[in-house]
């Protein structure tokens, strides 16, 4: 450091003049503090309405784009049976291919209650539905003997005639 | 915040702010005002990672912030001044006197510099820290801070030369 640089640097330091921190300075140092709090709160109420749009608009627009899978849907087949047309057209689907003549019976009788079986839950019609109407007594007595009699009844009559009937030539039956 | 740490930033602003708006004011060029509302910004700014740094390194941090918010407001061109009817201060008797006149030629001085260049010397001479940390405060590299600071003495010593003598 010359001579210069260090008479510069004396010359920074003795010019400095005393100046007290005074309550005007307090006081405009306060509303400074409040003032930019309020900005932030404002920005992080804006950051966070425009996080929870944004999420909205993302499950709104989500689900139209990408198909939903349930747990307890049935697979996809080729082809399949009309929903409504028969009584016990509904569950076939899955029997059909999977379950052997003689074995929709435990098929059928495992469901005891109305509130836990997806097919009769998601049809709103269930007056037309003989599933719905045997399972509902089932559901208010908690014995459930009454359901393998009334599945056994109609899986006997309903299942053996629908999977070769249903079913594609394609597919092999089991 | 908690009342300790409150008190805390409150002694430390007393304590400091003669130093800080000085150093605001060498920063400035010399513009009392500028040199308040920067001194304001940095403190405001310090308020809010007061818990954080209290400990530390405060007076650092409101250094780096000041010779930053300094070196924004330079590129401004509009202060967000209005005038007013009476003038805020008015000069007192003892202003005129040789070190008002000679702190006046040295921010007239320092005003003539581009900012980067006088925020380094500042930083260099006045501060008293090492190139690296004028180059941390400045945020740029260590050879372009040098040669900040480089430039700024060699203007200084053509715009003080009456001021400071040469030894002879």
């Amino acid at each position: 450091m010359d001579h210069f640089e260090q008479q510069l640097a004396r010359l920074m330091r003795d010019t400095e003049q005393y100046s007290p921190f005074g309550p005007g300075h307090r006081d405009r140092l306060r509303a400074g503090v409040l003032a930019r709090r309020r900005v932030r709160l404002a920005q992080k109420a804006v950051g966070s309405v425009l996080a929870v749009a944004g999420l909205s608009l993302g499950l709104f627009l989500i689900p139209d784009t990408a198909p939903r899978t349930e747990p307890g849907a049935p697979p996809p087949r080729p082809a399949s049976s009309p929903p409504h047309s028969s009584p016990g057209a509904t569950p076939s689907p899955t029997t059909s291919a999977t379950v052997s003549p003689s074995g929709p019976t435990p098929t059928y009788s495992v469901p005891p209650t109305g509130s836990d079986d997806p097919y009769g839950s998601d049809d709103p019609l269930g007056s037309a539905d003989p599933y719905g109407s045997a399972s509902s007594p089932g559901t208010a007595s908690p014995g459930g003997a009454e359901s393998p009699t009334h599945t056994d009844d109609s899986g006997g009559e309903t299942h053996p005639d629908r999977p070769e009937s249903e079913s594609p030539a394609g597919i092999p039956t089991p | 915040m908690d009342q300790a740490r409150a008190g805390e930033f409150d002694a430390f602003v007393a304590a400091r702010w003669s130093a800080l708006l000085h150093l605001a004011r060498l920063l400035t060029g010399g513009d009392r005002h500028r040199a308040e509302d920067l001194v304001q910004e940095s403190l405001v700014k310090l308020w809010f990672v007061w818990p954080r740094i209290a400990d530390e390194a405060p007076e650092a941090y409101v250094r780096t912030v000041l010779v930053r918010a300094a070196a924004r407001s330079a590129r401004r061109r509009w202060w967000g001044e209005r005038p007013v009817e009476q003038v805020p201060e008015a000069p007192v008797a003892g202003d005129v006197s040789a070190a008002v006149a000679e702190r006046s030629r040295l921010e007239v001085a320092l005003a003539r510099l581009p900012a980067k260049q006088r925020a380094a010397v500042v930083l260099r001479y006045y501060q008293d820290l090492s190139e690296r940390q004028v180059a941390e405060v400045l945020g740029c590299p260590l050879g372009t801070a040098r040669s900040h600071a480089a430039r700024g003495v060699a203007r200084l010593r053509e715009l003080l030369a009456d001021v400071i003598e040469p030894v002879g």
